[in-house]
């Protein structure tokens, strides 16, 4: 593992991805259609998530992103730099501080906080969020890897 | 008590499942695509392939179907925190049991918020594989209202 993956202050990021109505509304099939688990694709009933007319009943302006894709944004980039071990042993913890909105760039990011000895590794304190263009966060958190 | 009818009635103390199912490719590969997660633990050979951490958020779907047959209720939820801890790697074809407890359930800023504690557990080993907690803010409507 390159020494830089444990240095504290070491960033990692994607490239922007702006969060658009089709990424919003692959979230949403996926639940009916992974409930379903029968390999073929199904529907829900209108969410606030694909469905704006529903999302203005609820007080939003327009449909936003479920905070899960975001989350999901930051455990690939972790997976991205720490390897599939990742999705077997860690911590991750994200909170949606501001809602994402249809075609808001969102740009994943983490940082190294500190690299502490764990049984026979080492586990590495990270400091993920996603952010707009802007640099305004989005979605904030933390995670342990286990290396 | 408040489970038997919708989700947003449920209140501290209320216990969800436990449901038991089988983690199958299909579901791992779909959820894996819908976040755009393409790497090879998620996406790739059977014999490859473990649960993403984030998937366990879809298990409170699971838990909320089998709790609260009357559906969603009068609003929608927003979710608001993810927090996960994964101790050892889930993989396909694991027999697997999800119970929920809603261990607290608060009004702030004129929203209520519920969190929701989830134990996946290994039923061939009886270890516990991920705990979850989450949080959501229910009725996010009617808190605008009285903003």
């Amino acid at each position: 593992m390159h020494a830089e993956k444990l240095e504290p202050g070491s960033e990692f990021s994607l490239p922007p991805r702006p969060m658009t109505r089709e990424r919003m509304r692959w979230y949403v099939d996926a639940q009916p259609t992974i409930a379903a688990d029968d390999g073929r694709i199904h529907t829900q009933e209108p969410t606030i998530h694909d469905d704006d007319e529903y999302a203005r009943k609820q007080g939003l302006p327009g449909i936003i992103a479920d905070g899960m894709i975001s989350t999901n944004w930051i455990l690939g980039l972790l997976i991205d730099v720490y390897g599939p071990d990742v999705a077997g042993r860690c911590k991750l913890r994200t909170k949606y501080v501001a809602p994402i909105y249809e075609d808001q760039i969102v740009v994943t990011r983490a940082r190294v906080t500190a690299v502490e000895p764990s049984g026979e590794g080492k586990a590495c304190r990270l400091d993920v969020w996603c952010e707009d263009d802007a640099g305004t966060k989005l979605t904030t958190g933390e995670a342990t890897v286990f290396v | 008590m408040a489970t038997g009818g919708v989700v947003s009635d449920l209140d501290k103390g209320d216990v969800l499942g436990p449901v038991e199912y089988t983690l199958s490719p299909f579901v791992v590969r779909e959820y894996s695509h819908a976040v755009e997660m393409h790497h090879p633990c998620f996406q790739g050979r059977e014999g490859d392939l473990v649960m993403p951490p984030t998937l366990i958020h879809l298990d409170k779907l699971r838990l909320y179907k089998h709790a609260c047959p009357g559906g969603t209720g009068p609003s929608a939820r927003i979710h608001f925190e993810y927090n996960v801890e994964v101790f050892e790697p889930v993989r396909v074809g694991d027999r697997l049991s999800v119970r929920g407890e809603i261990t607290d359930r608060y009004q702030k800023n004129g929203r209520d918020y519920v969190v929701l504690q989830m134990e996946l557990t290994n039923v061939a080993t009886g270890r516990l594989v991920v705990r979850y907690v989450d949080r959501v803010i229910l009725a996010y409507r009617s808190a605008e209202k009285a903003a």
